[in-house]
């Protein structure tokens, strides 16, 4: 048995670029558990993007366990330790188990007709008072394909409403439009065996090790195989992936921009370019070289604060790359330029050539679980299966599918983004909210100003979750929603690997499924197609997954060749999966032909600088035609540099052991132990000038607000200091830290979105440090792990996720001699 | 020949966008888009306006200065009042008012640049007429912007205001 808190990664298994990952079982079951009694449900994990087969254990009408399913192409039997303890929380009992309804101040018991009846009753006063315009929904990342196309129909056909967003803004809003921009529609293109096969990986703002362990652990059985590939990190924290790394560029944050157009420079100015690809199968490439010739390396060496023959070194081993596999996350989605910089990383791998192949991709990852959802079924900003909102075909085609006149949906403008709700809301034009299992009251930037909108006397405010968050304390009615496990429906993964995930064990009380609750209020509502059928017609999971497959009919995410009968028991399916393709398609644009064709793709491109829309002309006049478009964008500086008053540079981000705002993982015993309270990291240089030493408990500030917490000295860049956005209120003993709200780290984070994608940038602000208290013997509960490693510390070391088993396939025993601790690495 | 008229007309148009951008966006200061993006365009009007001074010397007219930027005590005022307007429902009209003056001067400028370009050409200046093209290219996007952000507004200004 082994300690998965402890090690994060588990036991490794090698392997060369020719030999198939091997298959690892891992397996977590509570303690006591007669496992002989145990009954296998095959499902997925929801804790992150990677999406890892796995199988719950069921005893006694309750989840006791997991494991990883072997034959999964995600995982090959893996999982992490969010996925092998997570699922501790669906037990936990405070789940919410009955309506509440706020009655004199306080959230009341209520029943679901009353609950439901006072939902309704807010939504037609609205409507007839205001209009659709004036009712928002606001949704999550980690709901299944099934709730997200129900809200999808629900608001847009039904309510006709265009203010509908998922927290996936929060996420991977910049991933979507980067491939939109770049490649004409949705949809990663590689597959996650092309890491089996690359040669070289080049990561930019991507913490895999904490985001997507097990993804990092396929990687760590590359880099500790025979023919190890190359590896080029880019990341203001000397994170575990950085440490690994061949070239690490630590730049300053919110300067992507600069570096990556340093990167284009380089490979240009040393014939690096496949130009034969460039000219048959890309647009732009003279604008770009024009744009790039600005960033030579001593340039952009200023601007980012790293050497410039760190650079020079970081686009020699790109430009050698013979089989280059690129990667993305928040890093690059949450900062500063994100659309134009996530482009820029398309370009690399457009510019050598290296997309459509074994081994040769570019991911623009995804965080959450089911985030691709949101973005297929169009329960964010997007129109239903990849179409595009400005193209009047593309809406008729919807409207006949879903019997409604397409001057029902509103697409007068682009769909509206959760900032822009919560402007609305501010000025008083919304007055109704729902917030669907998610956490806004901690997980927004700048959270003074969305406490105060959403306790808003004018603003009814529902919240449909698991349990009693933040948000859900603000709301006007909350409603018991079930958790995965608890109902069945599909999602998929960053590699557009389908998975079913079916239901387990029955939701606690009265908790029901979000999309039952939609399909409620859509009866009650009396939402009808405009020949007076009930909108949406199906009832059960599964023939909303049928009605779904009819949309995407045609279209990039075609799901048509699916079924649910297909996906039992499977080991996932990639989209497209259509007649022709029954398997599944492993890559797109095998071709190298793009889904750029003016009347296929699914948005005409955006000004990267203001955002502007470009129009179909505008689309049309660049002749794309199944070329991809080479983006191009000049630096420009952050919009809040660090001044005399706020001197340093400030980053959110996660920890490996917790999703989120915690409502999950903190009801997990293992992984709230082993990071159970608020931090902040500093780099050695910073610490000493402040006098702050480990445990020791500073002050941070921003423009917006403060936070206290105990410091940790790490690997971070001088001049950063990083917090993690996963501690808010409802844990601390008042409801709040000490004399008010000093814990959330968006109490610092500044408003302001990106032009394009207008995804929050939480991931540059000016703040100021103070030490305020001594450690007093007490280290700061920062994890001994990953990226808030101690320097120069000996602290007792994390763990207490014992009890895991690890089987290897083919291995008589499991591999304890190549495990690695975390004190393995410089 | 009234070459330089035609430069100067151009600093002047990108002269008063730049000062409208600041001012909109610091009276818009709750929408945050509007106030970044408004002084970053700013900033652009005052380097399209700066890539000007040569030719202004080439055909005697004043060489304006591009910075614009509000005294540091007047921004603040008006980002403050900005942000208490924004929580009031009047917001809306007074927003709506504002982006389309916004986009009659941001036109004025394109069309601005649209008279030098044909004038550069006129007189075989083809450095003069690199410098219009580019910068007419950039006024016809911030023109999109502007109607993007209208179509936007509009409705909810409008209709649920
Ligand atoms: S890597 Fe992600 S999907 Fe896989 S087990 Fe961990 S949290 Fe779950």
């Amino acid at each position: 048995m082994v300690d998965r808190v402890a090690d994060i990664w588990g036991a490794r298994t090698p392997h060369g670029v020719d030999e198939p990952w091997p298959v690892r079982v891992d397996q977590y079951l509570a303690e006591g558990v007669p496992e002989h009694e145990v009954r296998w449900v095959p499902s997925a994990c929801v804790l992150c993007s990677n999406g890892c087969g796995m199988d719950i254990a069921v005893h006694s009408g309750r989840i006791v366990g997991v494991r990883g399913r072997a034959g999964d192409r995600v995982n090959h039997g893996r999982l992490g330790p969010k996925g092998l303890f997570g699922w501790q929380a669906n037990n936990a009992p405070d789940r919410l188990t009955e309506p509440l309804v706020r009655q004199g101040g306080t959230l009341q018991p209520a029943t679901w007709d009353e609950a439901m009846g006072l939902v309704v009753e807010r939504s037609r006063q609205v409507l007839t008072e205001r209009g659709p315009l004036a009712m928002g929904f606001y949704n999550s990342g980690q709901l299944f394909l099934e709730d997200y196309y129900t809200l999808s129909v629900v608001v847009r056909a039904g309510i006709g409403t265009p203010h509908l967003d998922g927290n996936t803004r929060l996420c991977t809003a910049t991933a979507d439009f980067a491939l939109k921009e770049s490649f004409g529609t949705d949809g990663d293109p590689g597959s996650l065996r092309d890491f089996d096969l690359c040669d070289t990986l080049f990561v930019v703002g991507h913490n895999i090790a904490e985001t997507q362990t097990v993804l990092w652990a396929r990687i760590l059985d590359r880099l500790r195989g025979p023919d190890r590939p190359r590896l080029v990190v880019v990341d203001p924290r000397r994170t575990a992936v950085a440490r690994e790394a061949d070239v690490h560029l630590p730049i300053r944050n919110g300067t992507n921009l600069a570096l990556l157009n340093g990167i284009q420079h380089e490979l240009i100015a040393h014939d690096r370019v496949d130009r034969e690809f460039v000219a048959a199968h890309t647009v732009g490439y003279e604008r770009l070289a024009r744009t790039v010739a600005d960033y030579p390396p001593e340039r952009v060496a200023k601007i980012c604060g790293v050497p410039a023959d760190d650079i020079r070194a970081a686009a020699e081993i790109l430009g050698a790359a013979d089989r280059l596999v690129s990667t993305c996350l928040q890093g690059v989605y949450q900062s500063h330029q994100a659309t134009a910089s996530a482009c820029q990383i398309n370009n690399i791998n457009l510019l050598r050539g290296m997309i459509g192949e074994p081994g040769r991709t570019v991911f623009q990852m995804n965080g959450q679980p089911t985030a691709q959802n949101t973005r297929e079924t169009g329960a964010d900003g997007d129109l239903t299966a990849l179409r595009n909102w400005q193209n009047p075909d593309h809406v008729a085609e919807l409207a006949r599918i879903w019997n409604v006149h397409p001057l029902q949906i509103p697409t007068w403008a682009p769909p509206t983004h959760v900032m822009q709700i919560f402007r609305h809301a501010e000025e008083g034009s919304v007055r109704f909210l729902w917030i669907v299992g998610t956490n806004p009251a901690v997980s927004l930037p700048d959270l003074r100003r969305i406490r105060s909108i959403l306790a808003q006397e004018r603003l009814f405010v529902v919240v449909s979750d698991a349990f009693l968050t933040e948000t859900a304390l603000l709301a006007d009615v909350v409603l018991p929603a079930a958790m995965w496990g608890e109902k069945t429906g599909t999602f998929t993964n960053h590699d557009r690997t389908v998975h079913l995930s079916e239901k387990a064990v029955d939701p606690p009380g009265q908790a029901r499924a979000d999309m039952d609750i939609f399909l409620d209020y859509a009866r009650r509502m009396e939402l009808t197609d405009k020949d007076g059928a009930p909108l949406p017609k199906w009832r059960t999971p599964e023939e909303c997954f049928e009605e779904f497959k009819r949309v995407t009919v045609g279209r990039p995410c075609d799901y048509s060749g699916l079924s649910y009968e297909k996906l039992r028991g499977s080991g996932g399916i990639q989209w497209p999966c259509d007649e022709n393709t029954p398997d599944g398609t492993e890559r797109l644009y095998a071709d190298h032909r793009f889904n750029t064709d003016t009347d296929y793709c699914e948005d005409y491109g955006h000004d990267l600088l203001t955002g502007a829309a470009y129009e179909r002309q505008d689309h049309a006049a660049l002749h794309p035609e199944g070329r991809a478009i080479l983006k191009a964008a000049h630096y420009l500086p952050a919009h809040e540099p660090p001044s005399e008053e706020y001197p340093f540079l400030y980053t959110t981000g996660r920890t490996v052991y917790h999703w989120h705002t915690r409502t999950k993982t903190r009801r997990a015993p293992q992984l709230d132990a082993a990071a159970p309270d608020m931090w902040v990291e500093l780099a050695p240089a910073d610490a000493e000038r402040l006098g702050v030493r480990e445990g020791d408990v500073v002050r941070v500030e921003s423009a917006r607000g403060r936070i206290e917490a105990r410091a940790r000295v790490t690997g971070v860049r001088e001049g950063v200091v990083f917090a993690p956005f996963h501690y808010g209120y409802w844990d601390t003993p008042d409801g709040v830290s000490g004399d008010g709200w000093h814990r959330a780290a968006n109490e610092l984070t500044i408003t302001d979105w990106d032009p394009v994608s207008k995804q929050p940038l939480v991931k540059v602000a000016a703040v100021r440090v103070e030490k305020i208290a001594d450690a007093g013997g007490v280290p700061s509960p920062a994890p001994t792990t990953a990226a808030s490693r101690p320097v120069g510390e000996d602290l007792p070391p994390t763990e207490g996720g014992a009890g895991v088993r690890e089987t290897v396939e083919g291995a008589s025993a499991p591999v304890e001699a190549v495990r690695e601790t975390v004190e393995e690495g410089s | 020949m009234r070459v330089g008229r035609a430069v100067s007309d151009a600093q002047e148009a990108e002269l008063d966008l730049a000062r409208q951008l600041r001012r909109v966006g610091e009276r818009h200061a709750a929408e945050p888009d509007l106030y970044h993006l408004g002084h970053t365009l700013a900033r652009r009007c005052g380097e399209h306006v700066e890539r000007l001074a040569p030719f202004a010397r080439r055909y005697g007219v004043r060489a304006r200065e591009g910075r614009t930027e509000s005294p540091h005590l007047l921004e603040a005022l008006r980002r403050r009042s900005g942000e208490l307007v924004g929580h009031s429902e009047l917001a809306g009209l007074l927003l709506l008012r504002d982006l389309r003056d916004l986009s009659l001067t941001a036109h004025e400028a394109e069309i601005a640049w649209v008279i030098l370009a044909q004038v550069a050409q006129a007189v075989r200046d083809p450095e003069l007429l690199q410098v219009a093209t580019e910068c007419q290219e950039d006024a016809r996007t911030r023109g999109k912007w502007l109607r993007t952000r209208i179509k936007q507004a509009a409705p909810q200004v409008l209709v649920a205001g």
